[in-house]
């Protein structure tokens, strides 16, 4: 009876996504950079700023995903000044946009905006999933401004035998310009039905174990913010689309080093910053092996791997990764927060089950559907994305016009010593 | 003690099935003709809508790829115009 009336109670309010303050203090064609908002009264935030890259099938707010249990959140907490890209909603004519559009041109605005914040000219790049790609062929093309690099399972080598995934890209009769030229924009809702189809009776577990840990309001919380992220996917922009499959996935172009970005050669041997990759035991989406080899390929000499339990979307935002991942994130970015910071040496170094693990997640699956807190859940929200969103939109306020006006003398002054 | 009982069966059910299911769907034998089904039926829709748009250009109104393509170009312009702004501000600097 418990477990039913909380069920009850959390199926007619929304689920409080993505609430924490944020200014949008840029804006082009349909995405936005936020910066959150810190505490008033807290100190002086680290010297250098730290940019979340989020993946551009899903919604920005994973990073942000409830009051109590949010990255982005935990950041600002612990002293850093945390800007997020919200890639947005692609429209029809978005079809038209290119990888090089997102990865150079708007990614660039970005971190230069971010960086060009810091007396150091520089920003640290958090990029998970696919935002971890985006973020390290950017570091790689264009590594000026690039503090440190952390790679939250970020796909780098795509081939991955016996991965399904990679069985469907791979797949001689698949026509990745026909669905481009027929759809424009990439469907989500094709997108949402191929993760589905990884794992078939996903739905049917989640709900058994929803009915399971129903008595836990702290799990139905987690498990309900995730169903409103999950169902709340976005399409890709096609010609996007189509350059990410063709030369990532089917050729591999960026483990081989003959990836190229608006004509730049991206050859992962030019980013020497700092790296950290994180990898997940159980990430069926992102392989262990195709994320962490990037350290293999980077010419840096301080790079750390940190291998945890856990799955593609659980791991990053459990209560076990707000005890585990979150803090090794900050001391990561704190430990690089300035030019001045101690020698370091070579430290590649491989962290396996921490103290509290991750839980380990039902079944693979990137945009819908993933175990928060616990197991399985159910498919039980549908329309949680319409709300979903329209909270995370609420307590973000529009500052174009001041991040525009940044050419005051005071700031003049100070971009006089920066790079250009 | 029943629910439990029930659970570890289900589970064991659930993991068996999802094993087969993703062999199934890594076949070659599934996935070939999917694949071909899928790519016919996007040929076949973008056929339909270049010949609908055919029609609607003959009538010498601007068709939906037409107009796609002003609002990208709007929002290139844009950029530029962010670029430049971008650039003003570095050499005012």
């Amino acid at each position: 009876m418990k477990r039913l009336l909380n069920l009850a109670a959390r199926v007619t309010r929304p689920a409080p996504v993505g609430t924490t303050p944020a200014d949008v203090v840029l804006r082009e064609n349909k995405w936005k950079l936020l910066r959150y908002r810190r505490p008033a009264g807290s100190p002086p935030p680290r010297e250098t700023p730290v940019l979340l890259v989020p993946s551009l099938i899903n919604r920005h707010y994973v990073m942000d995903l409830l009051p109590d249990r949010s990255m982005a959140a935990d950041l600002v907490a612990r002293g850093h000044d945390v800007y997020c890209i919200d890639w947005g909603t692609p429209e029809d004519e978005d079809r038209f946009v290119t990888f090089d559009d997102v990865c150079d041109r708007y990614l660039g605005r970005a971190i230069r905006h971010v960086a060009s914040t810091s007396p150091r000219s520089k920003a640290h790049l958090l990029g998970y999933c696919l935002g971890g790609t985006l973020a390290v062929i950017h570091a790689a093309a264009r590594p000026e401004h690039v503090a440190s690099l952390l790679l939250l399972a970020a796909p780098v080598r795509f081939k991955n035998e016996g991965s399904l995934l990679e069985a469907w890209t791979q797949s001689p009769t698949f026509g990745v310009r026909p669905v481009v030229e027929a759809f424009g924009n990439v469907p989500w809702q094709l997108m949402q039905s191929a993760f589905h189809m990884l794992r078939p009776t996903l739905n049917l577990s989640k709900l058994v174990h929803l009915l399971d840990r129903a008595e836990s309001g702290e799990f139905l919380d987690g498990f309900f913010a995730l169903e409103t992220w999950g169902n709340d996917n976005v399409s890709f922009p096609g010609a996007c689309f189509e350059r990410y499959i063709e030369e990532l996935y089917r050729q591999d172009l960026l483990a081989r080093g003959e990836f190229r970005l608006s004509g730049r050669p991206v050859k992962l041997g030019a980013i020497t910053c700092p790296v950290m990759a994180v990898t997940f035991e159980h990430d069926n989406i992102v392989p262990a092996a195709s994320a962490s080899c990037a350290l293999d390929m980077v010419s840096s000499t301080d790079k750390v791997h940190l291998h945890l339990p856990g799955g593609h979307v659980g791991a990053v935002v459990s209560r076990g990764a707000q005890r585990s991942l979150w803090p090794k994130l900050s001391e990561f970015f704190a430990a690089r927060d300035a030019d001045a910071a101690p020698q370091r040496v070579e430290a590649r170094r491989v962290a396996k089950a921490p103290a509290e693990p991750a839980p380990r997640e039902p079944a693979p699956r990137e945009p819908a559907h993933v175990a928060p807190p616990g197991r399985g859940h159910t498919n039980g929200h549908a329309n949680g994305h319409t709300n979903g969103h329209a909270k995370a939109e609420a307590p973000i306020v529009d500052k174009k016009r001041k991040a525009r006006a940044v050419a005051s003398p005071a700031a003049r002054k100070k971009r006089a010593t920066r790079s250009p | 003690m029943i629910w439990d009982t029930w659970k570890k069966g289900f589970d064991a059910w659930e993991s068996a099935t999802a094993k087969l299911m993703e062999e199934m769907l890594k076949s070659p034998a599934v996935l070939w003709p999917s694949g071909a089904m899928l790519t016919g039926a996007m040929k076949a829709k973008t056929a339909y809508d270049r010949a609908v748009s055919q029609w609607v250009g003959a009538a010498g109104v601007a068709t939906k790829r037409d107009q796609e393509r002003m609002l990208h170009a709007i929002h290139q312009l844009e950029s530029k115009l962010l670029d430049l702004e971008e650039k003003l501000s570095q050499k005012n600097a």
